[in-house]
């Protein structure tokens, strides 16, 4: 690892209100030495795209499970290029259908991750993209 | 004391025989423990982990020495059904004169679509419907609000006035069920005054159906999160539901305090309950404060417990409450009456459902209701093998529903009360589930009670400890889940998943602007001004609520009278 420690938000939109996952991702990716902040819950998609550009992070981790992530990522993702924070990028996790996965990839997330996925995983894939990014 | 014979059958023995008899079976047993068992482990080694999520550790055998460590007494620790201390069941008939009530939590899209879905449901059996609510409903926005964006319809039915509860039982008497309700948790005096005037829409009595509701906003701050209000204001508007009853409907039961979303959010099983426990005495406290008679008040009550992960601790842990709950309205509250000592249990049968292969769900669900059904409770729901992946849909309900119904009158099961009773392992885990509960309860109350649980964020720090503790469990297979971590299969959510219809959304929005035309807006303010004026003096707003949902008052509307008076829940950033 080279460079300053990943910085990642963990947010909650819309208002779903189980945030379990969110919050053991959240600890899995400290234990991982990420820096992590965590939104709190039911938050508008301007709330975290200001919270994201507000403390500079590497990504957002949209967590939701309310079947909502069609209206609420894609308007996330605007706010954040609309901003210039199109460096921001992306993961989600929850409750998302097969045939969602490609619309929200199609939109910028960088990866979905279905509920109950290691947390090693997401991880892996944080620090994967990374270093790929370095050796680019 | 309570003894085993020679020849196996229980009766009453001298003490000096008994205690010899355990000292001979403790001594006997740790010879079998060190030699024979020892051996074949040797040999073979351990199949898995034997620690309950609760944290119990099984041991390989249990016996009569284990009862006399836990100074078991059945005249004092178990009595008899419909007795004090109520341990093998809240009535003496149990399932012998009447099952446990075949229950359906269902909702979703707007009342005219969700109808045809109930009259299905009762039509094949449901005995009881508890109306699932939209999360803009549930947390007080109106379908036309920005927040509602993308969630109207989505895992519930959408509520907005009067009119939507008209629709969505119409055709349904209420008193053509054995009850109806919903959670409701943070708006609990307006979804009371929802069905208290569907009733008179109706012409049926209050005192002719039966109305139950969750109500318990105090755990949606830890676990489930559709809170509103801070937590003070909140728990004595959901007082002011129940003392509502006390007067005007005493044979609803419009408060049910609930431990499944905390231990589903990571608790456990027993802590959820001390924090449930803890809260349930939060809001007795402030009816006995505001001088109604313990005896009034807690029939009033009911619980829902909630253990999902091992099958006998589940068994042991709804003796337990019963015992516990007796106890504390007894011996802390000095009530009397029956109904007040014996506590009705709520229950929705989980097991552990999984996204991959959703159709095993349908076994993993019948065991976890059976053990329920063994511990004895009252309303038992169960969870919809798609339930993982989304809002269930109508073949899973049904699975469900046949699932209850299987287990109420095939195979025996329900046949002898408390069949479980006396086993050496329930009686033992029965106790020690029990002190946990109260080891639990004593801690909360040492810090301060059920607000502070919520204010220190002791409440949440506890929940997400126990649930990286999960999640380690399961990605270190210490905790085996077929087809996750043994025998693993690639997660799937299919695209046949329930995704809301824009139509019914559509539906919705025109229909709540009819309404809001069609009503006398004057008075829909003024309505609205009386419950804020009510709520400004401390009196009981529920009657305010009353007459303006008859005036067709917004869940929106009442809810910003509150929001305005009370101010709102600051979300936490703890994780």
């Amino acid at each position: 690892m080279t460079g300053r420690r990943l910085r990642v938000l963990i947010a909650k939109v819309g208002l779903d209100g189980h945030d379990v996952g969110a919050r053991v991702v959240a600890r899995g990716l400290l234990d991982a030495g990420m820096e992590v902040i965590y939104t709190g819950l039911r938050r508008t998609p301007e709330q975290i795209a200001r919270a994201a550009i507000e403390e500079d992070v590497d990504w957002i981790g949209i967590s939701l499970l309310s079947g909502a992530h069609r209206i609420l990522v894609p308007r996330i993702r605007k706010l954040l290029d609309e901003s210039g924070a199109g460096d921001i990028r992306l993961i989600v996790g929850g409750i998302i259908p097969q045939e969602d996965v490609p619309e929200l990839e199609a939109v910028g997330v960088a990866r979905v991750f279905l509920s109950g996925t290691p947390i090693a995983e997401i991880v892996e894939f944080l620090k994967q993209t990374r270093t790929d990014a370095q050796n680019a | 004391m309570f003894g085993i014979s020679p020849d196996g059958r229980a009766g009453m023995e001298d003490a000096a025989d008994e205690t010899l008899r355990a000292g001979a079976t403790a001594e006997a047993y740790g010879r079998w423990l060190s030699g024979a068992y020892a051996s074949d482990l040797a040999a073979r080694g351990p199949r898995k982990s034997f620690r309950t999520d609760v944290g119990i550790e099984i041991a390989p055998l249990y016996t009569p020495a284990d009862l006399d460590r836990i100074g078991f007494d059945y005249g004092r620790d178990l009595g008899f059904p419909g007795a004090y201390p109520y341990t093998r069941g809240d009535r003496a008939g149990m399932f012998r004169t009447e099952s446990f009530v075949v229950s359906a939590y269902a909702g979703f899209g707007d009342g005219e679509v969700c109808n045809r879905r109930f009259k299905r449901l009762l039509g094949i059996g449901a005995e009881q419907i508890l109306v699932a609510l939209d999360l803009p409903t549930q947390c007080g926005y109106d379908s036309d609000h920005e927040m509602a964006a993308a969630e109207v319809g989505q895992v519930g039915v959408a509520i907005d006035t009067l009119a939507d509860m008209e629709a969505l039982f119409r055709g349904i008497p209420v008193d053509t069920v054995k009850r109806v309700g919903t959670l409701g948790n943070s708006i609990g005096p307006i979804v009371l005054a929802l069905y208290a005037a569907l009733g008179e829409k109706q012409g049926i009595a209050w005192k002719d159906y039966t109305v139950n509701l969750q109500n318990d906003p105090l755990k949606e701050y830890i676990a489930r999160g559709t809170q509103i209000l801070p937590a003070e204001p909140a728990a004595r508007l959901a007082c002011d539901a129940v003392t509502w009853c006390i007067n005007s409907a005493p044979h609803w039961s419009p408060m049910t305090v609930c431990a499944n979303h905390i231990n589903a959010g990571g608790a456990g099983a027993s802590m959820a309950l001390s924090i449930a426990l803890a809260n349930a005495l939060h809001y007795i406290d402030l009816m006995l404060a505001q001088g109604h008679a313990i005896d009034d008040v807690a029939p009033l009550i009911h619980m829902f417990p909630d253990e999902r992960h091992d099958f006998y601790i589940s068994v042991a842990t709804l003796r337990a409450l019963r015992r516990i709950w007796a106890r504390l309205m007894k011996e802390r509250y000095g009530a009397t009456r029956g109904e007040a000592l014996a506590l009705q249990t709520t229950v929705y049968g989980h097991g552990q459902e999984s996204l991959q292969e959703p159709l095993n769900n349908i076994v993993r669900t019948a065991f976890g209701t059976l053990a329920y059904v063994l511990g004895g409770a009252s309303y038992v729901y169960l969870a919809g093998y798609d339930e993982a992946v989304s809002t269930p849909g109508e073949e899973s309900m049904r699975v469900a529903l046949r699932t209850l119904q299987i287990i109420a009158n095939e195979h025996g099961l329900a046949d002898a009360i408390d069949p479980m009773g006396g086993s050496y392992l329930i009686e033992t885990l029965t106790a020690e589930v029990e002190t946990q509960i109260l080891d639990g309860l004593a801690e909360i109350e040492r810090n301060g009670g059920a607000l502070a649980v919520i204010d220190t964020g002791y409440g949440r720090r506890l929940m997400t400890d126990g649930a990286v503790r999960r999640q380690r469990a399961i990605d270190s297979g210490e905790r085996p889940w077929i087809t996750v971590n043994q025998w693993p299969v690639k997660p799937n959510v299919p695209n046949t998943a329930f995704r809301g219809d824009p139509e019914a959304t559509a539906r919705q929005l025109r229909r709540l602007a009819e309404v809001k035309a069609g009503r006398d807006g004057a008075r829909v303010k003024a309505l609205l001004s009386d419950i804020d004026r009510a709520c400004a003096e401390g009196r009981n707003c529920t009657s305010a609520v009353l007459d303006a949902v008859r005036a067709y008052a917004t869940v929106g509307e009442i809810c910003q009278v509150w929001r305005d008076r009370f101010g709102l829940f600051t979300p936490s950033t703890d994780f």
